[in-house]
């Protein structure tokens, strides 16, 4: 479950959003909406002038980056150097988890991964496949998405997966897009509009 | 041709027509045997060594400085990490003298494990990453701000320390910058001559016993033999320096 109450001011936008929710939580909005501000502030790389952020009852509004269990991911979310296999581990290396070879086959299988080499000279979208798995096998509480979706060609499909393996291990996620329609997979909807974020009806 | 051109080309030619001289006076009507002999030789392999030691030694120690300027920045810092390289280089000198001096327990540390400094190898190469240092972090700092930071935060996202993401993902993904601009220290290093004058004029032990650096040893030979002597080995260096630079091109292609 997370909650996010904060705002944030800049020279010619104000962030002022207020919301909570858990499995699959979509952002919608346009250009400017402050969608990619309100995630940066719940991943920890923005600080916000006021506010809380509550992720499952623990307030972790003053917590550095590599101590929230959240994890951002943006198009340009990737390790470069790394090949695809030890970049899928990564995280959960770094977190001394217990690495089960089919729990990561089947993290592979379902988001279609289905090639190697270096990740830097994967394509958009494959590097995009990779960072999101990465993101679900090293177990964070919650994962941001931020237009990573975007580049896939499958993105229906592969929503869907991402959303069945998140809510199966527990993981809440939080994704921001352009595209409304894309809404229809989310447990909660917002729509941004002028840095404030207003809860639509699912249904 | 446009005006822009004319004054580039002209202030280019500024910068390389007394090097060109000096390579054509050198290996021409000014050569001299002095100028081509082992010991210039064996000064040259002292510099090149010297320096190559120093960038090593600033790629260790600085990229981490450099890296945190570049995420951090902070004024009063960087303005105390240039300031090796605004002082006039014979003050480094001297204060590594006084440093390493009985004066200062690390002085005496020193001595008591037969490290000194004066006219010595580890001396040469203290002086050298001292006065070069400044100039790498001003070459890797600029990269270091290009460099997108979404790989750091999904790094950190991901559970990795500040210090393993610096390690495991930045370094690696800086190779060619950090390499580039360990050239370029270590030819600032080269052409040192203001600090080492005064704390490695030649060094003491082997296997460079008696040997100068190549600047310290084109000063002697001016004062002692005059002007061809120094010409000629000038020329020497220069063929040096320009495979140095020739080498950083071929990196920063």
């Amino acid at each position: 479950m997370i909650e996010a109450r904060v705002k944030k001011k800049f020279e010619a936008f104000q962030l002022d959003a207020n919301i909570s929710g858990e499995k699959f939580i979509c952002l919608t909005g346009g250009n400017g909406a402050g969608k990619t501000t309100l995630l940066s502030i719940i991943a920890g790389t923005i600080a916000p002038d006021e506010g809380e952020i509550k992720l499952n009852s623990k307030i972790i509004t003053n917590f550095p980056i590599e101590k929230r269990n959240v994890v951002l991911v943006t198009p340009e979310s990737c390790i470069p150097h790394l090949d695809v296999e030890t970049h899928l581990i990564w995280g959960a290396k770094i977190k001394k988890l217990e690495i089960k070879k089919e729990n990561v086959e089947r993290v592979k299988s379902q988001l279609k991964i289905h090639f190697g080499g270096k990740v830097s000279s994967l394509s958009l979208g494959m590097r995009g496949r990779v960072a999101l798995a990465t993101a679900l096998i090293c177990r964070p509480e919650l994962i941001l998405v931020d237009e990573a979706f975007s580049h896939l060609d499958d993105r229906e499909d592969f929503i869907r997966s991402y959303r069945e393996l998140a809510v199966e291990a527990g993981i809440d996620v939080i994704f921001a897009t352009q595209n409304p329609e894309e809404a229809e997979f989310a447990d909660y909807h917002y729509n941004m509009v002028g840095g404030k974020a207003i809860s639509q009806e699912k249904g | 041709m446009n005006s822009l051109k004319v004054i580039s080309f002209f202030s280019l030619a500024l910068l390389i027509i007394p090097v060109l001289l000096l390579l054509f006076e050198g290996f021409g009507p000014l050569r001299n045997p002095i100028g081509y002999s082992t010991v210039v030789g064996r000064s040259i392999v002292l510099s090149l060594f010297s320096s190559a030691l120093a960038a090593g030694i600033c790629v260790v120690l600085f990229t981490p400085l450099a890296y945190y300027f570049a995420r951090n920045r902070n004024q009063i810092g960087e303005t105390l990490a240039d300031i090796p390289a605004v002082i006039p280089h014979p003050i480094v000198g001297v204060a590594l003298l006084v440093l390493a001096s009985p004066l200062t327990p690390f002085g005496r540390f020193l001595e008591s494990v037969h490290l000194g400094l004066f006219d010595t190898i580890q001396g040469l190469v203290v002086a050298l990453t001292i006065v070069s240092a400044p100039i790498y972090v001003k070459s890797i700092q600029p990269f270091f701000q290009s460099m997108s930071k979404s790989y750091e935060n999904f790094a950190l996202g991901l559970g990795a320390s500040r210090f393993k993401t610096f390690v495991s993902v930045v370094v690696p993904n800086s190779g060619r910058s950090i390499l580039s601009a360990s050239l370029i220290s270590m030819s600032r290093a080269l052409s040192e001559f203001g600090s080492i004058a005064i704390v490695a004029y030649y060094v003491l032990q082997s296997p460079f016993y008696g040997v100068s650096p190549a600047s310290v040893l084109i000063f002697q030979y001016y004062s002692y033999y005059g002007l061809s002597a120094a010409v000629s080995a000038s020329a020497v260096m220069i063929l040096v320096s320009i495979a140095l630079m020739v080498a950083l091109r071929f990196v920063n292609r």
